[in-house]
């Protein structure tokens, strides 16, 4: 059991990977749960239209069909659910379990029949009718934006549901005749998170006992639980939700989704067990998607190429519903906020307008507003570079927010803490061999071939204490994670956390830390992982917050148990518990002349009457501790990353050719795992840049609701790349750690970008929309042809 | 996405299927249901009876015939992938399967459903209108024989009858010396192509017939037209040559270019389409050529007698 290695910071296999990569993972719909029955909705064919009518009656008489239910049935099971926020000039929205009156987006569930099997249900559900008057759809949110377009909501005062803005210094002197100003209007096309594993819930009401448990493909369980604790009436010690294996979130899965609350309101109402298994199209059409936002930004400087001011509009367009709990506001509002990115910019102005329209809500992904800010920001300067006649490099390294210069505050409010902007952008060009890859990019021209190199810096905020809120005014505390470490009579530890893990491998980073703490091996650590019934709160893992809060909340508890662990110990060795060591699992101390290994106290303590006096065990109680940790404020993580691509320019396809991140993660627990995320992160960046789109077409109908449609990266077009780890000082988190899950996806979209722009800078092109596709490189190129 | 309820049955022999498939109107035929079976659970398609052909061991196999070569209409992608006749007299249908879908889809897919399917993108008709094929198809009152130009009616289109079943494809030997080249641009490796192209360059002649000439040029185009088509007026414009020249290849492409109408779909317009028949034209002409050595690498006129 004793280990005298050190596992944090070490190369460690993950352990979670031999039940994954062998078919041995659990997930939602590999639970058997005997007499389950399956739901299939009918969902909305329009994008917004009044419901006249709906005849079930030739469903319910189909073969299989338990039940089929509207709006109408359930109404009293469910109070409504509206995700609430203190923004000034945010209008919440409430969501639709099952639409009533009006859809607002085609694909919204209108009708839920309930069969013995998927299979019977959907042929069930396919014989509904509903009868449709089509309203205006509204698709362009500039049009959903103007005064005579029509109310998605009737309890809104516009479509405009959340609008907001930050604002610091003299913005209009600042643009007053700057020496020098970029300006551009950038688009950056929807995305759909599009995780491995669809939502998936099962819900088991057992009505003898009132108890309700819920199985979720979620990755905030903590925050599912209370939130159906409201909306159902049964109490939390009766409602357990639980997460299992998770095949990939992205943030797709931390919304509270009207499926798993239909089958929770289903199971209690049938006392059977009701599941619901998203098949890829509803996934495309009925998760959230992501950054979906038009920037007009401008940035001023003087002649010495000194940012002297930003200003930007945002407009978001989000989508029908405002989801719980992290609202409409989180996406768009993050663009605002985080625009000015790791720079020095005393002046700002960022106005941000989140409009709803007739389509799929847009939620939290992989990054949230970042890689939208960093894309408009790194443009905006490379754009600056261009027009100063300055390499890049140089521009962002006279503004970026210099070692000396931390704590900063950004124009938006936000603090940056130490962190090596400066040195990761050094450390990658150094790493990339920059200045060559300069001069192999002018050989390249003179053959007339089109090379480029971006690179993108950045900045984010991680390990969010409860002095911030997660999503912008959201009122409820984030601040927070919990981890309770018992060792048990056989000697045996379980470590129970809040935390959840959807596949970023955090059962391992987990117990690398409570090995450590505890000097054992990471196999004699148990995780116990997203399971309401393991810790009393909860919120999940978002916003780049688990290794942070998790680890923390570890090393504390861990701590805590150490402390009864030596009392015990000492009273086994006759010493005070003060001169007892613990090292490798063993306590000492001196003169004793003996050891006592941990297995060996865990059995004595328990299980030896007598060997305790009982006054102390009356006292010490169980061998466990369980705490909180709250980092308070947050921790930032940065990151530089480097693109060299190609374009054709005859067939416009872009290859990457080469490509190089350098993080400030502090504290690594894992450089594998690191990597791991990195390189996922940047695969999702690169499909953010050249491929995915969520389209509509005129009437509000997904036409990327396929994998036909919706280009994903495949393993080809993702490159090898290469990292570098700066090792710099540690912040002050609890073991130094920051977040650093979601970093690959905020650098990869814009150093590709700015990559490509390079590349297609011979031509006089700029680069202002992503997806940038072949068709719109092709379009671009064209539109040179004609103007030269 | 689950497929509305149907019977299904799956035959050993060809007499079998033909006479389930009479005796069942509406009935589908499942080769390697890479499409078919997508289609249905979308629901798409439904239908009463899905005949499952690949047990019929009499469909599947390539196999020399004289200089020519058949494939049965049940063989696999990856069967021709790897097929050492193939490599031998078709080196380019090998290469182009590189390009269909990923491994486990041409572990599975089928060159007979391909060609049934005939969707408008995809390599299989492109293959087929290049070299000349004739499929065989069967029904009830016997076999016939149809050109992969007839074959080929439409987007998803084809004129196999309800009640006929694609058995066997022919690929008739090329002339003798022969060069070729396959290219096609998607969005990612394994896509439907937006725009894909095959070229054969054959040349004959001796100085007893005034020196060599090219005796066959055929361009066939994918992902730009209902079907996979010829480029026929390109064709005459290198048939006959001795040389080509980039002028030449350049206007060929152009000419193939400006023969056609694309569709426009989500992922490319018709014109970003048309620049990549110029591009891909241009290109492959320019390497059949370098390949067969019919070619002046300049852009000087054609020289007579070199």
């Amino acid at each position: 059991m004793a280990s005298g290695l050190k596992h944090v910071g070490a190369r460690i296999e993950r352990r979670e990977d031999g039940r994954l990569l062998t078919g041995g993972g659990r997930f939602v719909d590999d639970l058997r749960i005997a007499g389950t029955l399956e739901v299939a909705f009918r969902r909305s064919d329009h994008a917004h239209a009044r419901i006249l009518d709906i005849d079930v009656s030739a469903a319910r008489s189909c073969s299989g069909v338990v039940a089929v239910y509207t709006a109408d049935d359930i109404e009293g099971d469910v109070r409504p659910i509206i995700a609430q926020s203190r923004m000034r000039n945010y209008h919440p929205t409430a969501l639709q379990i099952l639409a009533k009156e009006k859809v607002r987006f085609a694909g919204e569930a209108i009708a839920a029949v309930v069969a013995e099997s998927r299979y019977l249900a959907e042929d069930a559900a396919a014989r509904i009718e509903i009868e449709y008057e089509p309203l205006e759809s509204l698709v362009d949110p500039l049009r959903s934006m103007a005064g005579d377009a029509p109310r998605l909501h009737e309890n809104t005062p516009s479509n405009v549901v959340v609008e907001r803005t930050f604002a610091r210094g003299e913005v209009e002197q600042a643009f007053h005749n700057p020496p020098v100003a970029v300006r551009e209007r950038f688009r950056f096309r929807r995305k759909a998170p599009a995780a491995l594993e669809n939502r998936t819930y099962l819900a088991d009401y057992r009505g003898a006992e009132g108890f309700l448990t819920l199985y979720t493909s979620t990755q905030v369980p903590g925050i599912i639980r209370d939130a159906l604790v409201d909306c159902l009436d049964i109490p939390g010690n009766r409602l357990r939700v639980v997460a299992p294996d998770v095949g990939g979130g992205f943030g797709g899965k931390t919304s509270l989704y009207i499926e798993e609350v239909l089958v929770s309101v289903l199971s209690r109402k049938l006392e059977r067990p009701v599941k619901w298994t998203s098949d890829r199209l509803e996934d495309l059409t009925a998760t959230s998607h992501g950054f979906d936002e038009i920037v007009d930004a401008q940035l001023a400087l003087d002649d010495e190429g000194n940012f002297l001011g930003l200003r930007a509009d945002v407009i978001g367009d989000v989508g029908a519903y405002s989801l719980f709990p992290f609202t409409a506001g989180i996406e768009p509002v993050q663009v605002a906020s985080f625009l000015p990115g790791p720079y020095k910019i005393d002046t700002y102005q960022g106005r941000v307008r989140c409009v709803a329209t007739s389509k799929t809500a847009l939620g939290p992904y992989r990054g949230v507003g970042r890689p939208v800010s960093t894309f408009v920001m790194e443009r905006l300067v490379d754009m600056a570079a261009k027009r100063l006649g300055l390499d890049p490099k140089a521009l962002r390294l006279q503004n970026l927010v210099q070692p000396e210069d931390f704590p900063y505050k950004v124009a938006s409010g936000i603090v940056w803490d130490r962190s090596g902007f400066t040195e990761g952008l050094a450390s990658a060009c150094d790493a990339i061999g920059y200045d060559a890859l300069r001069s192999q990019q002018e050989q390249a021209r003179r053959e007339g071939r089109l090379i480029g190199i971006g690179m993108a810096t950045y900045a984010e905020l991680t390990g969010i204490g409860s002095r911030l809120s997660a999503s912008p005014g959201m009122p409820f505390n984030t601040g927070t994670e919990t981890a309770h470490i018992c060792l048990d009579s056989t000697g045996g530890i379980t470590a129970k956390f809040g935390v959840t893990s959807f596949g970023q491998g955090l059962e391992t980073v987990l117990s690398q830390v409570v090995a450590d703490e505890l000097g054992v091996a990471i196999d004699d650590v148990t995780i116990v992982q997203g399971d309401t019934a393991a810790v009393a709160h909860s919120t999940g893992s978002y916003a780049s917050r688990g290794a942070v809060m998790g680890t923390g909340a570890a090393m504390l508890a861990c701590a805590a148990l150490k402390e009864r662990l030596l009392r015990v110990a000492g009273l086994m060795l006759n010493a005070p518990a003060e001169d007892v060591t613990f090292a490798q699992a063993a306590f000492s101390a001196p003169h004793s002349g003996r050891e006592i290994s941990l297995g060996e106290l865990a059995r004595t303590y328990y299980s030896r009457q007598g060997a305790i006096a009982t006054d102390v065990k009356n006292e010490l109680g169980e061998l466990s501790a369980s705490r909180m940790y709250d980092p308070e404020w947050g921790t930032t993580s940065s990151g530089t990353h480097i693109a060299l691509v190609e374009v054709d320019p005859e067939t416009c396809r872009v290859k990457v050719l080469k490509y190089l991140l350098a993080g400030d993660c502090g504290q690594l627990i894992n450089p594998r795992i690191v990597e791991g995320q990195n390189h996922g992160g940047v695969a999702q960046g690169i499909g953010a840049a050249l491929l995915e789109e969520v389209v509509f077409d005129e009437q509000g109908q997904n036409l990327t609701a396929s994998f036909m449609d919706y280009v994903l990266p495949s393993a080809v077009e993702v490159p090898r790349m290469e990292q570098v780890h700066l090792d710099l000082k540690k912040p002050n988190t609890l073991g130094g750690v920051r977040g650093m899950g979601e970093g690959g996806t905020i650098g990869a979209p814009a150093a590709i970008a700015n990559a490509v722009a390079d590349a297609l800078a011979p031509h006089g092109c700029e680069v202002t929309e992503l997806p940038i596709t072949p068709e719109r490189i092709f379009r671009l190129l064209e539109g040179a042809r004609h103007q030269n | 996405m689950k497929p509305a309820p149907f019977d299904y049955c799956a035959p050993e022999s060809l007499d079998e299927a033909l006479s389930r498939l009479g005796n069942s109107p509406g009935a589908k035929l499942l080769a390697g249901g890479q499409s078919l079976i997508p289609m249905l659970n979308f629901r798409l398609l439904s239908t009463d009876l899905l005949i499952d052909l690949t047990k019929i061991s009499e469909l599947r196999g390539i196999q020399p015939h004289g200089r020519s070569v058949r494939i049965g209409a049940l063989t696999t992608h990856q069967d021709v992938e790897t097929s050492p006749l193939i490599r031998e007299r078709f080196p380019l249908i090998g290469e182009a399967m590189r390009h269909v879908a990923h491994l486990a889809i041409r572990n599975r897919g089928t060159v007979g459903g391909s060609l049934v399917h005939a969707d408008p993108s995809a390599e299989w008709p492109l293959l087929a209108v290049l070299l000349n094929a004739r499929l065989q198809v069967a029904g009830l009152g016997g076999q016939r024989l149809i050109e992969a130009q007839e074959f080929l009616v439409g987007a998803l289109t084809s004129s196999l009858s309800d009640d006929e079943i694609l058995v066997r494809i022919d690929f008739p030997a090329l002339p003798r010396h022969t060069a070729w080249a396959f290219d096609e641009v998607a969005l990612r490796a394994g896509d439907f192509a937006l725009c894909a192209a095959a070229v054969t360059l054959s040349t004959g002649g001796s100085f007893l017939t005034g020196g060599p000439r090219i005796t066959d040029a055929r361009i066939a185009l994918a992902g730009v037209a209902d079907t996979a088509i010829r480029a026929p007026a390109a064709e005459r414009m290198i048939r006959g040559q001795r040389y080509l020249t980039l002028e030449l290849v350049d206007q060929a492409a152009v000419c193939a270019r400006d023969a056609i109408s694309p569709n426009a779909d989500l992922h490319a317009s018709a014109d970003y389409r048309r620049h990549l028949c110029h591009v891909l034209v241009k290109r492959l002409l320019g390497e059949a050529a370098r390949s067969s050595a019919a070619f002046a690498p300049s852009s000087a006129p054609v020289v007579e007698g070199k």
